[in-house]
């Protein structure tokens, strides 16, 4: 009973019950027990002695007893480990192996020595009370400890038979000794539980963490799908507005009917984009959207892909420029698909935010993936347009979702606000990265974006090979 | 299919209509036009539509809360803040109140009843708005009860 007071002292009055903790590092007391902590292991240990009644006396005996029972340390430190062997694991937790096992059969005879020396002070006690820290660390338990020390009781007892074959002078030694084996197994305990105590500590901590980045995480799904439910009110207003109005009979001509029709059906093009756009982010970001590299050819990517925003370029009167087309360009390894998404994605951008002036594309290769050298070599796109631009400020931020440069132009200039957060992580998975700089004039965007070029050694066989496309071999 | 030609008579009243998508301006529009015979004024302009409430040309506004291009004093400005400019406007300039209806696709649990009261507006519809009948019943409302 006594003990377990004490024990809760050191729990109640440990560092970290009120301040922040210093993590005790043990294995230097000073570290585990330093400070008060020093003066509770004092009182701690002069506790057990009252208990165990442990005096001077018992003191004197060991003492007497150290230089005849030094002879006996090596063959208790094999039976000890004999004993630790017998436990699976327990033995398993001695990483080190048989050179760990000959090191600590030597620590434990310095263990017996001590138990010998005749001087049991706090300092004592701070070296005995780092065992548990050592074993709660490795993860050996406490009970094929208890058990082990059962075997130093016992033979411990056979050598005080041969020694003393007296037997009220074996009968004052064994006393002593076995008070001193108690305090021993006692400041063992203590330490396993101070130990444990820490360790729960700090394990407490981790799950406060966890739970802080849960609820961050939670936070940010909140407001995605408050995002989300927004931007698809929007164009669904004017879906279900629009053919509404129709199905009321207030529109005044069939001329009118088809304007309205018109609308309902850009607005749900519009959404579709939005949802598609979810889906691939959500895919993302749940790690489930599958890529298929294959070698692609780059201009095939952007001869296809440039149409698709010439109609809407030409009709603000934008020039479109394609100075890719100047020079033959490599294979890279890309999901065609995502390539191409990516390039109508930053070329739709360009096109949206540009009222006048002209949107340019240049690819080339470099040797860099755009942010670190590196020793394979990459194919740049670049898409630059003489727009709104981005401010400087705004450049990190509008790669992550629903962000546009002022967060509220998703609707006037359309789009789901998911688009470059879309192509970084496709750009990313492909191995490339992407990143967003002023025009060459100063004004203007230039959004670039790098894809692996296929090593030269496999250029001409892959071009063979994509010939008749998308063979088994060919998309894996 | 409930006819809507002869709805009440929304007797030469004026709708000042803030809203950023040009196609959700439209519907607003011809529903409160066909449906309820009111006049329109659709601005992003905060100075147009000061004037307007200052001349007493509106009686009612509809007002989206999310504004992407509407500038006040240099700054952005959003419905919320909005309302409450031309709430104030419409006191000192007409010593009478101007109802407002906020239509928003803010729709989480909560947005209804945070953007009212930080709004002051008077009632709040959440997109999708797409009965023209049921848009004319609550600015009807609003302006009875005003």
């Amino acid at each position: 009973m006594e003990s377990c007071y004490h024990l809760l002292a050191i729990i109640v009055r440990s560092p970290g019950a009120q301040q922040v903790p210093a993590p005790g590092i043990p294995g230097r007391s000073k570290d585990a027990w330093g400070g008060q902590e020093g003066l509770l292991l004092e009182s701690f240990l002069q506790e057990m002695k009252r208990y165990l009644g442990f005096t001077e006396v018992d003191a004197r005996h060991l003492r007497e007893l150290g230089p005849r029972m030094e002879k006996y340390f090596p063959e208790l430190a094999e039976r000890f480990y004999a004993q630790i062997r017998q436990h699976p694991h327990a033995f398993r937790v001695i990483a080190g192996g048989e050179a760990e096992i000959a090191r600590l059969k030597q620590t434990l005879q310095q263990w017996a020595r001590g138990l010998f020396s005749g001087v049991y002070d706090e300092r004592y006690a701070g070296d005995r009370s780092q065992i548990g820290y050592r074993h709660v660390r490795v993860g050996l338990e406490q009970k094929y400890v208890i058990s082990a020390m059962g075997i130093v009781r016992s033979y411990f007892s056979n050598c005080l038979l041969l020694e003393f074959p007296a037997s009220d002078e074996r009968l004052r030694y064994a006393h002593s000794l076995g008070k001193m084996l108690d305090l021993d197994l006692n400041l063992m305990c203590e330490s396993y539980m101070h130990a444990t105590v820490q360790n729960l500590r700090a394990l407490n901590e981790q799950l406060e963490r966890a739970n802080r980045e849960l609820a961050e995480a939670s936070r940010i799904k909140d407001e995605f799908l408050a995002h989300t439910s927004h931007e698809l009110r929007t164009p669904l207003n004017s879906i279900l507005g629009f053919s509404k109005l129709i199905l009321d009979g207030l529109c005044k001509s069939r001329e009118e009917e088809q304007e309205l029709l018109r609308d309902v059906f850009s607005s749900a093009q519009h959404l579709l984009g939005i949802v598609n756009d979810i889906l691939d982010i959500t895919r993302i970001e749940a790690n489930q959207m599958i890529l298929h590299l294959e070698d692609v050819n780059p201009r095939q990517v952007l001869d296809s892909t440039l149409p698709l925003v010439a109609v809407q370029a030409a009709s603000k009167g934008l020039e479109l420029h394609d100075l890719s087309a100047r020079r033959p360009l490599p294979s890279v390894r890309a999901d065609e698909v995502r390539l191409r998404q990516v390039l109508l994605n930053l070329l739709s951008n360009a096109v949206k935010f540009t009222s006048r002036g002209s949107v340019t594309v240049r690819a080339g290769v470099t040797g860099t993936d755009g942010v670190a050298p590196s020793r394979r070599a990459f194919l740049r796109f670049e898409v630059e347009d003489t727009g709104i631009g981005i401010p400087l400020e705004k450049r990190e931020e509008v790669f992550h979702n629903f962000v546009q440069v002022d967060n509220s132009q998703t609707r006037r200039y359309g789009g789901s606000g998911l688009g470059l957060a879309i192509s970084r992580r496709l750009v990313e998975m492909m191995g490339g990265a992407i990143g967003l700089d002023s025009g060459s004039q100063g004004r203007g965007t230039l959004v670039w974006f790098t894809i692996p070029v296929v090593p030269e050694a496999q250029q001409e066989s892959s071009a063979a090979a994509r010939r008749p496309r998308a063979t088994a071999t060919d998309r894996r | 299919m409930t006819s809507k030609k002869n709805p009440p008579r929304a007797a030469a009243c004026t709708v000042l209509i803030v809203e950023d998508n040009a196609l959700v301006a439209k519907f607003y529009r011809m529903a409160l036009e066909r449906a309820g015979d009111f006049s329109c004024v659709v601005t992003e302009d905060v100075p147009k539509m000061l004037a307007e409430v200052e001349a007493g040309r509106v009686q009612v506004a509809v007002l989206d809360v999310s504004l992407s291009g509407t500038q006040w004093q240099g700054r952005p400005i959003n419905g919320v803040e909005l309302a409450r400019l031309l709430k104030q406007h419409a006191a000192a300039h007409r010593g009478r109140p101007l109802p407002i209806l906020l239509a928003t696709a803010h729709a989480m649990a909560g947005d209804r009843e945070r953007l009212l009261a930080a709004s002051g507006a008077d009632d709040y519809l959440e997109k999708p708005v797409y009965d023209a009948a049921h848009l004319v019943g609550k600015i009807l409302n609003l302006l009875n009860s005003a």
